[in-house]
């Protein structure tokens, strides 16, 4: 029996079992494309527009305005490339078509803008206060006349900080700029209706929130224009080509369907404030992020002194991440963290807790108790050090 | 980031990591950081007669740091006090299986290890 506890879920999560069954089902009894005109064809479509309307339901989009993906990271490169790079703005890159955006988002918003630097568009990162938050008048001001986008993130993927996406939103309508959200930690676990807030393009996944893994959307509000980015079929009207993967959307659609934030996310917040009633016993333990608005499912905290890999392997039984798993395989320190002003040190010396749908108090408490002892190991290895080693 | 089952080992069980009593006679001590790295790294060796009676380290890295700095130490106790500067820490390297990029850290073993050297009473 294996004794791990997950409390990854921020990363991703287990399949819910009535997920899998419907993902079941469809690959047993649905072979066909839902773009062939046959029977087949035509009750795999009905599946599809099935699973969409559950997505655009739990978001408060119109069916018809949810575009199918890969992921959270295909959606996200397709709102900022295919708003950036549509053909009048490639002719005026030259001029500096402009993407705002801050320096705490997902890898994928950050590598995506790298990348539109690097075919001539300016890029202003604005960081965080030392909370996580991203002011909404800082968006403000770096706003220009050519600013074409901002691009920021609902939920922090490593802190839970939930940022003023309404507030951002506002300002950027006043000043005819597109905004885009990336969802991916916050669709299905907060309440979030596109149909009334101010947000032009949305990125949302399934594997955050007990659905497939490789299976995500982009919500776009009517009237906004995107240059597709992958060519090769007229699916998904246009936007992005290839077959759409039948069993991925009824899994993500079951997904949505499943989700309650109103009923889960008490659920959740009670998990995690148990871990932190646990952990905060630790000397020098503290919490990441601004605690009265952050996600219920996050918990980041810094054990000052406790170096992060050694860590890590001394936890191995509890699946726990230091950052964002996307970024896992990089030696470097949270650059989350280190933009709310932790030292790199500190950064390295945090941790990620994200509880979920199937997380029980005794593995709770398990966790908080390997972590203690884990923490207590290596500080007393670094009997002595140097006070940089833990501040 | 993958470990060797000798890291694992060694980083699970360390029998070295610790404090030799301070004060007592013939106790040397180095240390060596490298604060880009994240590593810091003391030795404290119990000499007499020339020979390292007893080797302790303590540590602030990742574990194959931890798990170098253990195995340094149990080959330091009953070598010579002029040989601990010889000690092969690239050796170690390749027998716990520590991945090349590693070696930078573990290199801060052996300027610790310079630094006991320095502390030895002169002949």
């Amino acid at each position: 029996m294996s004794t791990e506890i997950y409390l990854d879920y921020a990363a991703t999560t287990p399949l819910d079992p009535a997920v899998a069954a419907a993902m079941r089902d469809c690959l047993e009894h649905e072979h066909g494309n839902p773009s062939s005109q046959h029977a087949a064809g035509r009750r795999a479509r009905a599946l599809v527009e099935t699973a969409r309307a559950e997505i655009a339901a739990r978001v408060g989009a119109p069916a018809e305005r949810i575009f199918f993906t890969s992921g959270a990271t295909e959606a996200n490169n397709l709102a900022l490339k295919g708003l950036l790079l549509t053909a009048s703005s490639l002719a005026r890159a030259g001029a500096g078509a402009h993407l705002v955006t801050s320096t705490i988002e997902h890898k994928s918003v950050l590598d995506a803008a790298r990348a539109l630097e690097d075919l001539g568009v300016a890029v202003t990162y604005v960081p965080a206060d030392p909370l996580g938050r991203v002011a909404p008048g800082d968006i403000e001001r770096a706003l220009r006349e050519n600013t074409k986008l901002v691009s920021i993130m609902h939920v922090n993927n490593e802190t839970g900080v939930i940022q003023d996406v309404a507030a951002i939103g506002s300002l950027c309508r006043a000043r005819g700029v597109r905004f885009h959200v990336d969802a991916a930690q916050g669709a299905g676990k907060l309440a979030l209706d596109l149909g009334s807030a101010p947000i032009d393009l949305c990125s949302l996944t399934a594997h955050k929130l007990c659905g497939p893994k490789g299976i995500g959307a982009l919500y776009v509000a009517p009237g906004v224009v995107l240059a597709p980015q992958v060519h090769g079929g007229e699916q998904e009207h246009g936007l992005r080509a290839g077959t759409l993967a039948t069993h991925q959307i009824v899994g993500m659609g079951k997904a949505y369907a499943l989700a309650d934030p109103k009923r889960e996310a008490p659920k959740l917040a009670a998990l995690r404030d148990a871990l932190w009633d646990r952990l905060r016993v630790v000397p020098g333990a503290r919490q990441n992020g601004d605690p009265q608005r952050r996600a219920p499912h996050v918990l980041n905290v810094t054990f000052p002194g406790a170096e992060g890999e050694s860590l890590r392997l001394a936890l191995r039984d509890v699946a726990v991440s230091a950052g964002s798993a996307c970024a896992a395989d990089s030696p470097e320190a949270s650059h989350v963290l280190t933009g709310m002003g932790l030292t790199d040190a500190l950064a390295s010396s945090s941790l990620r807790f994200s509880v979920g749908r199937f997380t029980t108090y005794p593995e709770v408490e398990r966790a908080a108790a390997q972590v203690t002892a884990a923490v207590g190991r290596l500080r007393a290895y670094a009997s002595g050090a140097p006070a940089w080693c833990a501040t | 980031m993958e470990y060797s089952p000798e890291v694992v080992r060694r980083f699970d069980s360390t029998l070295r990591a610790g404090e030799l009593k301070a004060g007592s006679v013939g106790l040397v001590s180095g240390e060596a950081e490298d604060r880009t790295l994240g590593v810091w790294v003391r030795f404290q060796l119990q000499v007499s007669d020339g020979i390292v009676r007893a080797a302790r380290f303590a540590a602030f890295g990742c574990p194959h740091t931890i798990a170098a700095a253990d195995c340094a130490a149990e080959r330091l106790e009953g070598t010579r006090a002029s040989e601990i500067e010889a000690l092969d820490v690239r050796a170690i390297q390749r027998e716990l299986g520590v991945p090349v990029e590693k070696l930078g850290k573990l290199l801060r073993i052996e300027d610790a290890l310079a630094a006991c050297g320095r502390a030895l009473p002169k002949p």
